[in-house]
């Protein structure tokens, strides 16, 4: 109960402090029914408080009147549009008669939302790629802060839920939610959370963040790219030992060839002498004709002449044996060349085979990391 | 002055000729010669040629050669020296060779006698020497015991 007389020194007092109280307060006189004097904080003003409204008779100022006791109340947002804590105490005139009474209001905010604009500047900056911090009540947008780098313009001050708003759901749920959404709703993937407020049990506001999750897409997509990469220099690699293997094989039926073809240049040593042990035979008769035919004297003398002609023709063909001789040793060296060469590519291929493997071991580790590197920038 | 037909034949490096008149004919070194105890070395042995039992002198040895090896080339000429058939390995014939007697040179009978040896003359072609052997004198010298 407060004295008429002392209620001058009560709105002096409450001019004094309504710039100073945290969040806000309302003060008000209300005369019968009919507020005559309102102060409030200069950040927080309800649009219907002024002087010359009239209270309904249920509210905490009536009952306080009407009762002539003090009256401590909630005030639902339904009533004002915003939810107030409101304390009504009665004023008596000096004959003991309430005539009235002074009313504080308080907005009622859950710790979370009073802070909201101190805190979320602050947080909105600390994440790498920017973050959007919302508060919502159980309709709409409350409160929004955007991060230098990330911001989501659609979801303003006022927006209202929709039954496909995580926030609706988790309002429904009671229960924290988040979920990741690609970059087709909002061109960036983000990464969305919302969690329930409670107030004496009940779910009273969310909160929550959008993260934008461009660096871990990327990553993502790069860990894909170089799977699916790796992929492809695992095939070609398989081609790779397979074509060596044929290379193996090849050669080894190319050196199988060479080495027919050395017996068969020995084969033609072996013709060519008998060659010479024909022409040498051939001489030997051609001489022996020669000295029977001397023997013969001038009877003989055409017969010498035969004889000389085989003796040359023996040397002719005897002659030829040295250049087949020359000629198969030719054959023989460069086979022997054509051998080392492909000794040399069988040795190369079998190292190329050794190599592969060895390629092949190593992209299976690099698969298995990249393999673990897309399920990372998964959980990133 | 006239020309003789000369069997050619090879000792090591040196061409011989031999007097067609004197060989008799050209065969193969062959397989199976029998050794005769108590010869000189330069008597291989003793062959059978169509029924003669003939001798086998190796020339090389018997003309002191240094080297004395054999190979596929080697023939046995067998020689008719004085109606006995010697047979001869040489290193190889060669040809029947038409060699005009003015192309002959006699050696110094001096330089002959030192020798010891049966060269009739030495046949100047420019680019070969060819030793002509003088069948009869080797005949003598083969067989003397030395």
């Amino acid at each position: 109960m407060i004295a008429l007389s002392e209620l001058n020194s009560c709105k002096a007092f409450a001019e004094a402090i309504a710039a100073y109280v945290p969040g806000g307060i309302f003060f008000g006189y209300i005369d019968g029914d009919t507020i005559t004097w309102a102060k409030s904080s200069d950040d927080f003003t309800v649009d219907v408080l002024k002087v010359g409204y009239k209270m309904a008779a249920d509210t905490a100022a009536m009952q306080a009147i009407n009762q002539n006791k003090t009256i401590t109340k909630e005030v639902p947002r339904s009533v004002y549009g915003i939810r107030l804590l409101v304390i009504a105490i009665p004023v008596a005139n000096e004959s003991g008669h309430t005539v009235g009474s002074l009313m504080i209001a308080f907005p009622k905010l859950h710790p979370v939302a009073a802070s909201f604009n101190d805190f979320a500047p602050i947080v909105a900056e600390m994440f790498h790629e920017g973050a959007f911090l919302y508060m919502t009540d159980l309709n709409q947008i409350a409160y929004r802060q955007a991060s230098a780098k990330f911001d989501m313009p659609a979801l303003t001050v006022g927006y209202r839920l929709t039954p496909d708003d995580l926030p609706y759901k988790v309002i429904q749920s009671k229960q924290p939610m988040a979920y990741e959404i690609d970059e087709s709703k909002y061109g960036v993937p983000v990464y969305i959370t919302a969690y329930p407020l409670f107030e004496d049990d009940h779910v009273v506001a969310t909160f929550g963040l959008f993260l934008p999750k461009a660096t871990a897409s990327t990553l993502q997509e790069m860990a894909n790219n170089l799977e699916y990469g790796l992929s492809g220099i695992s095939a070609a690699i398989e081609e790779l030992t397979s074509s060596a293997s044929e290379i193996h094989t090849n050669e080894q039926s190319l050196n199988e060839s060479i080495k027919e073809i050395i017996d068969i240049t020995e084969q033609i040593n072996d013709v060519s002498a008998f060659i010479k042990e024909i022409a040498d035979e051939t001489k030997m008769l051609g001489l022996n004709a020669a000295i029977e035919a001397a023997r013969a004297g001038d009877a003989g003398r055409g017969f010498g002449v035969v004889a000389e002609e085989i003796r040359k023709l023996s040397d002719q063909s005897k002659s030829t044996v040295p250049k087949i001789n020359e000629l198969t040793n030719n054959i023989k060296i460069k086979v022997d060349e054509a051998s080392k060469k492909s000794q040399s590519s069988l040795s190369s291929s079998q190292e190329q085979a050794a190599a592969t493997e060895e390629i092949t071991a190593s992209i299976q580790e690099i698969s298995a990391m990249s393999e673990e590197l897309v399920k990372i920038a998964k959980q990133l | 002055m006239g020309s003789s037909q000369y069997v050619i034949f090879s000792l090591g490096e040196e061409e011989y000729g031999i007097n067609i008149s004197h060989a008799q004919e050209i065969i193969r070194i062959p397989e199976q010669i029998t050794k005769i105890p108590n010869m000189p070395a330069y008597i291989d042995g003793v062959f059978n040629l169509r029924g003669k039992v003939i001798p086998i002198i190796d020339l090389k040895k018997r003309f002191d050669f240094a080297q004395t090896g054999r190979n596929a080339d080697n023939r046995l000429l067998v020689i008719d020296l004085d109606n006995m058939l010697v047979g001869t390995i040489v290193d190889d014939v060669s040809e029947v060779l038409m060699i005009d007697d003015a192309s002959i040179e006699n050696l110094y009978s001096e330089i002959a006698g030192i020798g010891k040896n049966c060269i009739q003359g030495i046949c100047n072609m420019g680019n070969r020497l060819i030793l002509l052997l003088d069948a009869l004198k080797m005949k003598d010298e083969v067989f003397q015991n030395n």
